[in-house]
């Protein structure tokens, strides 16, 4: 066996990659034939990558690219989290009338107004969490920062909480944890960029369709 | 992964030519090279690096298209070459791969403990010695070794890809060779080498 041999053998640890790993890359390179300047191209800008690649395994709609498994991952850890805040919210209620604290400077007492608002703000955390995973897994880069603020405030509201409230918050940072790592992963960050350049591609042709229809 | 295509209407430049005209045809070249690009690329960085890789590979590719000598059906060689272009711009993602594939051991195949033991630990000897070679390379001379090595382009593909002298592709390469050879046999887990080299 001499080097070519060897070498051919460590070439075979890796094998060719499963057609899913090629989606990102395969949306990308739609969006840039959609857009292509060739004035006999104007028709492909009607074309969604998944008509263009007839032999991938999914169709990934109109010019963005098909979320990867991190950010779907990371999806689903975020309705764990609106879950996690959803039962909290139900369990504390028998225990609404004890809220106290204060916010600002203001003393809370439990009068109708309160805990109306801490209903209320319970619930938007709810949605919060599930708006989140939705804009994450369209690609929403602002959305991806927001989680990431959003879960730097969840590490500070771990300080100072007790019982059960503090078992809720640590479910809860823990599930933002694992959102944010995997927001951040190689393959998530090809998939916001990705989405970032097909939205703008989108967004200059809309431009140009509506400079042609004046 | 030599592929013999039916007629020249299909072949990559008849395909490459047509999407001059209609640029969705060339999803068709996507199709039939990337998962083959794509390996290429995480051999030599890693999968997460070759995800974008591959895309930017053919992004260029088509940006390019027009310029495509369409005298050359297999278009195999020129998007080796943008990917190689490419992956020698991420050196550090490539140096690393090598890394991890010295420190990550292969999965063992061989049947029975003591074989496999000894299978495992004369591979993983090999390993680190050929990853310790390829990273000691030049990058133009590891280039051709591992195009011709890895991804089995002839000495004219490789020519063409990385667009130099078919006579610099063999000094390139019997450098590299050299090189090789001299890093696996002058060190102790050396040995190994020789005793395989000496029992072809």
């Amino acid at each position: 066996m001499n080097e070519m041999e060897l070498l051919r053998e460590l070439a075979q640890e890796t094998p060719l990659p499963a057609p899913a790993e090629l989606d990102a890359a395969r949306a990308r390179l739609a969006a840039a034939i959609a857009t292509d300047p060739d004035p006999d191209a104007a028709a492909a800008a009607e074309v969604a990558p998944h008509q263009l690649f007839p032999s991938a395994g999914q169709p990934v709609g109109p010019l963005l690219p098909p979320a990867p498994a991190p950010v779907l991952t990371a999806g689903t850890f975020m309705r764990g989290g609106a879950i996690t805040s959803a039962a909290y919210l139900i369990a504390a209620l028998p225990f609404i009338d004890d809220v106290k604290g204060s916010v600002l400077g203001h003393r809370l007492t439990a009068g109708p107004l309160t805990i109306t608002l801490v209903i209320l703000a319970g619930l938007a955390v709810v949605a919060l969490w599930l708006w989140m995973a939705r804009a994450t897994s369209q690609g929403q880069g602002w959305a991806r920062t927001l989680c990431c603020v959003l879960f730097g405030l969840a590490t500070l509201e771990l300080v100072g909480t007790h019982g059960l409230a503090l078992a809720a918050a640590v479910l809860t940072w823990l599930s933002g944890l694992a959102a944010v790592w995997l927001l951040w992963r190689p393959a998530s960050r090809a998939f916001f960029k990705s989405a970032k350049e097909a939205r703008s591609i989108a967004a200059r042709s809309e431009v140009s369709r509506s400079e042609q229809t004046r | 992964m030599r592929r013999g295509r039916g007629s020249a209407a299909d072949d990559d430049a008849a395909v490459i030519e047509s999407s001059r005209r209609e640029p969705e045809r060339f999803a068709v070249l996507f199709d039939r090279h990337a998962p083959h690009i794509y390996r290429y690329l995480a051999r030599r960085a890693d999968r997460q690096v070759a995800d974008d890789l591959v895309a930017e590979t053919f992004l260029a590719a088509f940006a390019k298209r027009d310029r495509y000598d369409l005298g050359h059906a297999d278009a195999r060689p020129w998007l080796y070459g943008i990917a190689t272009n490419l992956v020698n711009q991420h050196r550090r993602d490539e140096v690393r791969q090598y890394r991890i594939r010295q420190a990550v051991p292969a999965e063992p195949e061989e049947p029975g403990h003591a074989e496999r033991v000894a299978a495992d630990v004369t591979a993983q000897a090999m390993r680190t010695l050929l990853t310790e070679a390829l990273t000691a390379l030049p990058a133009s001379d590891r280039d051709v070794l591992l195009l011709i090595a890895w991804e089995q382009l002839t000495y004219q593909e490789v020519a063409r890809a990385l667009a130099i002298p078919v006579g610099t592709v063999q000094s390139r390469l019997h450098r590299a060779r050299t090189k090789v050879r001299q890093i696996l046999a002058g060190t102790d887990a050396g040995a190994t080498y020789e005793e395989l080299t000496t029992n072809e």
